[in-house]
């Protein structure tokens, strides 16, 4: 089954939408979606152009295409456990909190918050990814849990934050603290970034582009060998963070290290 | 504001007026209780069920950073109590920490129109001013805390009472406080220095004085200022196995009463009526506590109960709370107010199965019901501490049914009866007792009978509620469901003269007021204009003097008692 949902025209277009009923599973009956405008619950038809095509006996076959204006409808894909959501365009923020399995594709920008406490399925971000990509809520505990977060492009400040498992892959830059609080799982970086990995007490990152200067609570523990993209790349590992007796490893470039030392 | 109320054939039980169940009516014109309604007036048929004048919380921790703070650190709070918007009623969401409108909907829904927040940090009184309006269906006070305040100290070790009483006089008028709040007396300050004081007489790291001098010096500068309430104390050492020694010590520092409100008010007393010297042997003295408060009238002690399930402890006891994170290592908030106080904020599951727990679940019930005198000894979990406030009807239940409280021994921790002498006390309080210890208790406690509270006498403020019961026809000890059921959701809540919530749904926007007080003090005695008390503020403090103040904004609806100090 596909579902299409095309974005009516808006007078207030800025008003965001919050969109949690979004999810491959409630497409299955023919239920009365509603989702809100700001503080008003409306209809889903009345905010989208409907269009199904197609049966299906399972979420997992149920594919819900996104198109039109998608930039401030947060929420899609929430508690998502089947199924696949492909957003033709930018997505709002939270999109795939909580979700634990299935396939959420963005071709655009995704906002802050991507694959919030995500417990598993897979999050294709081919544009860029904003704050807090993959971290936990405020007050939570543990980020991410499980599954796989691509990110093509670049992501903001905090990605990864308390990142308890799964893995998270960001092909471009990220901003400052990524990592920050990990306990498990898996970040790589493919560009720059900034303060990596602060109190981080498990798990693995990896910087291949420029992590500016590394916070003085990591100890240097050796060097390894490390494949991304179908390259090797020679790596120094770091062992942190120690301030917080943390047992996690951090992954940088030798050459970032000497080139940082020969400025320095 | 409508013109009149008539509540007919109303089982009414006003405790102050000494009315003990009785059929009658009740006049409402104006927001005030009258001997004839206005013609044309609306009329309630309350049909026998039971009338009381509308509750008041002495002790609760509702609005203020510290909760919010508990608020924003608890997502999973957040979700755990949601309720959609309907009619005038807000969104609401959280369960021990919830938005204001959640607490001012919950407490409307159970009766309650008036809530004493128990701790506010002077420095943040804006905060909680502004959670105060944003709580429209109950009247608010603040407990203002003193515990570590520097000038206060200083005026201690000066042995200078009339300084101090100088001091809480221009503090709480600036920050529209109502009474004096001491939490762990100058354990928050030995906190910021890492340490906490081991018993009363244990000093204050640097300023040299005992937390039983700042006690007694509080209490008679208190006096002095005539204030409508006594100190109100949250005694050393909370939640420490052995503490009941402290809090006996503590109580004998209560000088006799001058008039018939009490000269000392104890708070959640089930946290400090441990024995034991660890977690292991932890057991109740709720016996040795009952004893010395039932030979002293001019002590009033809340309960404190705690009951099983989640909740957020919250509390200005800054190292009590760093003991709680040693012992649960979940996430912790800790939070220091400059030359004023500290806080904490540590979510935490009360479990059956906890023997710890279950002695702690004991001793609030066994206060409540060694204490002979209701007058003495009050209703509150310590909102959200011992568990939230929606309890309350659980708790009222269990004080009424001894069988409840046998079905309940079945599914906690069977060696708790070892350790405690709850199971033994065969006493159930009546419907008098329960009226009295939350609401007629409070509104005797804190001193604001005077201003219309806590009675149904013609002039008092028409705060009433009516609930599903029949005490006529019911028998709390075998129809504990039923009490618990109808004392969670009035039929009217009416608050000054207007039905604000029915039939659990609350029906106005509602408009409260915030009730605070201020002690006129002589010239000489003015703080504001005192040359030391302004270099505190120009050395230390990262306000002026002149900016410290509360203006007046931040209360659209606020009621001044005004005292005549003895200075």
């Amino acid at each position: 089954m596909r579902v299409i949902l095309k974005t009516r025209p808006r007078k207030k277009p800025h008003v965001p939408i919050e969109a949690e009923g979004i999810i491959p599973q409630n497409f299955l009956r023919k239920n009365d979606l509603t989702v809100y405008e700001g503080n008003r619950e409306r209809h889903l038809e009345d905010l989208f152009f409907v269009t199904v095509e197609g049966p299906a006996v399972s979420p997992d076959q149920v594919e819900v295409i996104l198109t039109g204006d998608t930039g401030s409808i947060k929420r899609v894909g929430e508690y998502m456990n089947a199924g696949r959501i492909i957003i033709e365009g930018d997505i709002g923020m939270h999109c795939g909190n909580f979700m634990s399995a299935g396939e959420i594709i963005v071709r655009g920008n995704a906002d802050a918050w991507l694959g919030r406490e995500m417990r598993g399925g897979r999050i294709l971000c081919e544009g860029n990814a904003g704050d807090y990509c993959g971290a936990g809520y405020r007050g939570e505990k543990r980020g991410m849990r499980g599954g796989t977060i691509e990110v093509m492009g670049n992501a903001g400040d905090f990605v990864a934050e308390y990142l308890s498992g799964g893995e998270v892959i960001v092909h471009g830059n990220c901003g400052d603290l990524p990592g920050v609080e990990m306990r498990g799982g898996t970040l790589v970086i493919g560009g720059n970034c900034s303060r990596p990995c602060g109190n981080m007490t498990g798990g693995t990152c990896m910087v291949l582009g420029d992590p500016g200067e590394l916070l003085p609570s990591f100890r240097r523990n050796g060097s390894t060998e490390a494949e991304f993209g179908g390259k090797k790349f020679r790596m120094a590992v770091f062992r942190g963070d120690v301030a917080n007796r943390g047992k996690g490893t951090l992954l940088v470039r030798e050459e970032a290290i000497i080139s940082r030392l020969r400025e320095g | 504001m409508t013109q009149g109320i008539l509540i007919k054939n109303a089982y009414v039980i006003d405790p102050l007026s000494g009315i003990r169940g009785e059929i009658m009516d009740i006049a409402i014109r104006d927001g005030r209780i009258v001997e004839e309604a206005p013609p044309g007036s609306e009329v309630i048929d309350a049909g026998g069920c039971l009338t009381l004048p509308g509750g008041i919380d002495s002790h609760s921790h509702v609005c203020g950073t510290k909760v919010n703070f508990g608020r924003y650190m608890s997502p999973e709070d957040m979700r755990a109590g949601r309720t959609s918007r309907k009619g005038v009623m807000h969104v609401t969401s959280g369960y021990s920490v919830p938005t204001t409108f959640g607490n001012s909907y919950r407490y409307s829904t159970m009766g309650y129109t008036t809530v004493l927040e128990g701790a506010m940090a002077p420095l943040e009184a804006r905060h909680t001013h502004e959670e105060f309006t944003a709580t429209p269906h109950q009247d608010m006070l603040a407990n203002t805390l003193f515990d570590g305040n520097w000038s206060v100290m200083e005026a201690v070790r000066e042995k200078d009472v009339r300084r101090a009483a100088a001091i809480v006089a221009w503090t709480l008028a600036a920050v529209r406080g109502f009474a004096i709040k001491l939490t762990n007396p100058g354990g928050t300050e030995a906190w910021g220095w890492g340490k906490d004081v081991a018993n009363i007489h244990d000093p204050v790291p640097h300023f040299e004085v005992t937390p039983a001098e700042i006690i007694s010096t509080m209490i008679q500068a208190n006096e002095i200022l005539r204030l409508p309430h006594s100190v109100h104390l949250h005694c050393n050492n909370l939640g420490v196995p052995g503490n009941f020694q402290t809090t006996l010590e503590t109580m004998d520092l209560a000088p006799p009463a001058q008039g018939d409100r009490q000269t000392l008010y104890l708070t959640h007393v089930q946290f400090h009526s441990y024995g034991g010297t660890t977690w292991r042997d932890i057991s109740s003295k709720s016996e040795e506590i009952a004893r010395s408060l039932n030979s002293k009238p001019q002590v009033v002690i809340d309960m404190g109960q705690i009951m099983f399930g989640r909740t957020t402890t919250m509390t200005a006891d800054g190292p009590m709370e760093f003991k709680l994170y040693m012992l649960h290592h979940n996430k912790w908030s800790n939070h220091d107010v400059e030359l004023e106080t500290g806080s904490g904020i540590i979510p935490v599951y009360y479990s059956r199965k906890s023997l710890v727990n279950c002695v702690m679940w004991a001793i609030g019930l066994e206060l409540a019901l060694l204490a002979k005198n209701p007058w003495q000894c009050l209703l509150s979990t310590d909102n959200p501490n011992g568990a939230p406030f929606v309890k309350y009807p659980e708790i009222i239940a269990l004080l009424m049914s001894r069988r409840m409280r046998e079905n309940e021994r079945k599914e906690i921790d069977p060696r708790t009866e070892h350790y405690v002498p709850l199971f033994a006390l065969d006493r159930e309080l009546d419907w008098y007792d329960i009226a009295v210890m939350t609401r007629a208790g409070q509104a005797k406690a804190l001193g604001i009978t005077r201003i219309g509270k806590g009675h149904l006498a013609p002039g008092a403020q028409a705060d009433v509620a009516v609930y599903p019961l029949k005490p006529e026809s019911l028998d709390p000890s075998v129809d504990y469901q039923q009490v618990m059921a109808g004392f969670s959701r009035t039929l009217y809540t009416i608050k000054r003269g207007r039905v604000v919530a029915r039939d659990g749904d609350v029906v106005v926007e509602g408009a409260n007021s915030t009730i605070w007080t201020r002690a006129r003090v002589p010239p000489a005695y003015d703080m504001g204009s005192d040359p030391e008390f302004t270099r505190k503020f120009d050395q230390y403090y990262t306000v002026r003097l002149r900016n410290y103040p509360v203006q007046d904004v931040y209360l659209p609806r606020g009621v001044c008692i005004e005292t005549e100090a003895a200075l």
